[in-house]
């Protein structure tokens, strides 16, 4: 029975939390492989191998020429050249020759998916020059999905806010936005518009305020590294404050501009990503402020009146 | 003021599939767009959103724009997860098979008939 993963098999990929899925797809084979690894001459003797085996603790060698990947010797492979009697000869006609391998730039999702469709339990991981850079085994794997799972975690524990303190006359709600979490981008601005409901302010005002928001979070989420979306409701207005972690924005006169922006196909396959989004939280908002910093994160504040006026729309 | 058209004259019109009907029963205008930002710069009300994008996110924009209906054209696949959000937020949503450009032929004549 092949070792496998349930990420990723067929029928519990629905079912995996999205945080581990983003884990795996954002992470590389070689942000978990192992280099520096030892590794042979087809020239070399089983005899030599074995010892170079024994004395690191290691049960698989890749066999090299000028950097290229030409086969590998097992344990296995040892205990067969012991026991037939050609130890003592080089690896050449006897290493196994037909390897899987993985190519360093593929996300990790790819080697989990390698895993359940092969019985092996390292993969030896080439770059796109075809040259041998590394190994990549089940436990480094786990290992750096747990590590990752653990930053992650320590991230969002990190992002948790206390209560505010709410002036008389003010309601502060803050939610968290994660990077790339298209699933739930657009929640805290639902939230927006139910409060703003309830409090009874006028359609026209909420959907301004809604517009504000939604591009806002969407923006944090397509954008940055993550942050937080806060509104403060006040007896005259509607402050809507977005706070990111980074990496924050060259040249902020740009981003104001209607159609720039740095997006990719996958964002614009998502009906976002054509430079509108500042310039439209801009256009609906009765104050607006941006600012930002490389390496430090961006900061966008939106006020909007709750008394109808002319502006903004 | 613009005509109210029915929605279930809508869903004859495009021979479409209502997958969740919602609590408003009618629109006045309709707006088309493959870029949610487009939809949000829109300042009409009581809209019929029609794309060809079938995210969550077409949803999401048409909450903000406080569409009254959805119309989802070139009868792409439909995740569970776009009809789940329309249920919540009850907002009527609508496949058809047709392209967008055909789509708003059909419904053109329902708008802008005497």
């Amino acid at each position: 029975m092949p070792h496998r993963f349930p990420l990723l098999s067929e029928e519990s990929s629905d079912k995996t939390p999205s945080l581990t899925m983003e884990i795996i797809f954002r992470l590389k084979v070689k942000d978990a492989m192992m280099t520096n690894l030892r590794t042979a001459n087809k020239k070399d003797t089983f005899r030599v191998i074995q010892k170079v085996m024994r004395n690191n603790d290691i049960s698989g060698v890749p066999i090299l020429e000028d950097n290229r990947l030409v086969g590998m010797v097992s344990v296995s492979d040892i205990i067969n050249a012991l026991d037939r009697g050609y130890v003592e000869e080089s690896v050449e006609p006897y290493m196994t020759k037909q390897l899987i391998v993985l190519e360093d730039d593929m996300p990790l999702s790819f080697a989990v998916s390698y895993y359940n469709k092969y019985p092996y339990r390292r993969f030896p991981v080439i770059n796109k020059n075809k040259e041998f850079v590394g190994v990549l085994t089940t436990k480094d794997v786990l290992s750096t999905i747990l590590n990752e799972m653990n930053n992650e975690i320590t991230l969002l524990e990190s992002q948790i806010f206390h209560d505010k303190v709410e002036l008389p006359n003010q309601i502060i709600k803050e939610y968290i936005i994660k990077q790339f979490d298209f699933e739930n981008a657009g929640h805290a601005s639902f939230r927006l518009k139910k409060l703003l409901k309830e409090k009874e302010v006028s359609r026209k005002i909420i959907r301004r305020a809604s517009v504000a928001a939604y591009e806002m979070e969407i923006n944090v989420a397509i954008h940055s590294n993550g942050g937080k979306i806060s509104f403060i409701l006040e007896e005259n207005s509607i402050t809507i404050i977005t706070k990111d972690t980074g990496p924050g924005i060259k040249d902020v006169a740009q981003v104001i501009e209607e159609g720039y922006s740095t997006a990719n196909d996958w964002i614009r396959s998502l009906g976002f990503g054509a430079g509108m989004g500042i310039p439209n939280t801009k256009r609906v908002s009765d104050e607006f402020k941006i600012e930002s910093e490389m390496g430090k994160g961006t900061t966008v504040k939106s006020v909007i009146f709750l008394e109808d006026t002319d502006e903004g729309e | 003021m613009r005509k109210k058209v029915l929605l279930k004259d809508i869903v004859k019109a495009v021979n479409g599939k209502v997958l969740h009907q919602g609590d408003c029963d009618y629109v006045r205008w309709v707006v088309s767009s493959g870029l949610m930002s487009d939809v949000l710069t829109t300042v009409e009300e009581e809209i019929l959103l029609l794309s060809s994008l079938t995210t969550t996110q077409v949803v999401r924009t048409a909450d903000m724009v406080g569409a009254h209906a959805i119309l989802l054209a070139c009868g792409k696949p439909i995740s569970p997860d776009t009809v789940a959000l329309a249920a919540d937020l009850d907002i009527t949503i609508i496949s058809c098979e047709m392209p967008v450009f055909e789509t708003g032929h059909y419904l053109s004549s329902l708008f802008f008939e005497e």
